[in-house]
């Protein structure tokens, strides 16, 4: 945001160049530091997100009612809906056990894309790739964990391709297997969230810093409601994509598991 | 738990909309393990064409390896994914 800040008298036919917004716009000031350790805006706002979803699950369920009112309403509409949207349609009734970590990771998300909507935050957490890796990482410990369990490891690694390929083949197919199985799934499972998150807000930053830029009493002015009029546009589309990317990543991640707790058919 | 709230009224609602959530899940995965085949198709032959390639001291082995993953994982790819959905497609004239 110090683009955004630094632009203040910055106007088209001022004499001053478009002042694009880039990866600065990723990186913060530390608000404090111990040692080598910075504490960074996007990490205040990953512990907000925790707190967020811990504080509103713990006021939804700490004395649940059998005929549930208020708070409790809404905290069941959002596990019924990661329930019936997500797990079930991956793993079936058998997989409920997962529940908790399924709703725990969609709403963790989600609050932290969210972050990028409400003013003051305004920045989604998910846009800095470290935020993401280790979510990447329990999911993929916990299916590699899943399937080794389930299925032992020799059969694990069998099961990736599924039965009724000539033999040939399967030599064939087990260099492409085994790279795609431990790299590029989670690699997308992380870039996915990332890249989308990542760009929103910097198609967000750029059409606001422009409208700001372009803010002129000459044809400028034109252009500057154009770009606003994107600003709002590009904001209504992120409202949309926050929620589905954490829906992706929570969906994919029901598969994944259900793919390891039984082999594929 | 009870199920209110979901808008799910009458079990023949739900099912519909087990089945489209079912659907919105099966695609999602079908469609990366898809994009991830033809990544790792390309990355593990474009892999080892280079290792030989520099082994026999031939560069281009390199980027013939790639189009060789490539073409594997375009294969594969129709084989496992396409028989599927035309399992699943009605065949041509059932009009049931």
């Amino acid at each position: 945001m110090t683009g955004v800040l630094a632009s203040g008298g910055c106007h088209i036919f001022s004499g001053c160049g478009f002042p694009a917004p880039g990866l600065q716009d990723f990186n913060w000031k530390p608000f404090f530091t111990i040692g080598s350790f910075a504490f960074t805006k996007p990490m205040l706002l990953a512990i907000l997100a925790a707190l967020v979803v811990i504080v509103f699950f713990w006021a939804a369920f700490r004395t649940p009612k059998l005929v549930p009112r208020g708070m409790q309403n809404l905290g069941e509409i959002a596990i019924l809906a990661v329930r019936d949207q997500i797990l079930r349609p991956s793993l079936g009734r058998r997989g409920d056990s997962y529940l908790p970590f399924l709703v725990s990771l969609f709403f963790f998300i989600y609050i932290m894309n969210v972050m990028e909507l409400i003013p003051v935050f305004q920045f989604p957490v998910t846009s800095r790739i470290g935020f993401v890796w280790p979510l990447v990482f329990i999911v993929y410990f916990l299916y590699l964990y899943l399937g080794v369990k389930h299925q032992g490891a020799w059969g694990y690694l069998k099961n990736m391709i599924p039965p009724g390929v000539p033999w040939p083949i399967y030599i064939i197919l087990v260099p492409v297997e085994l790279l795609r199985f431990f790299v590029f799934q989670p690699f997308t499972l992380g870039v996915r969230l990332f890249g989308n998150m990542f760009a929103g807000h910097l198609l967000l930053t750029i059409f606001t810093i422009a409208s700001w830029y372009l803010l002129t009493l000459s044809i400028g002015l034109l252009y500057a409601v154009g770009s606003f009029a994107l600003a709002i546009f590009v904001f209504l589309l992120e409202t949309l994509v926050t929620l589905l990317q954490a829906f992706i990543f929570t969906t994919l991640t029901a598969t994944y598991i259900a793919s390891s707790v039984e082999p594929a058919h | 738990m009870t199920d209110h709230g979901t808008g799910a009224d009458t079990p023949a609602a739900r099912a519909r909309k087990q089945a489209a959530a079912q659907g919105r899940a099966q695609g999602l995965e079908t469609g990366w393990t898809v994009f991830s085949y033809l990544l790792a198709g390309m990355a593990a032959y474009g892999g080892i064409g280079w290792l030989i390639g520099r082994a026999v001291h031939v560069p281009l082995l390199f980027p013939v390896g790639m189009l060789v993953g490539l073409g594997i994982s375009i294969g594969y790819i129709i084989h496992r994914f396409g028989r599927q959905q035309a399992m699943t497609r009605p065949r041509k004239g059932d009009n049931r």
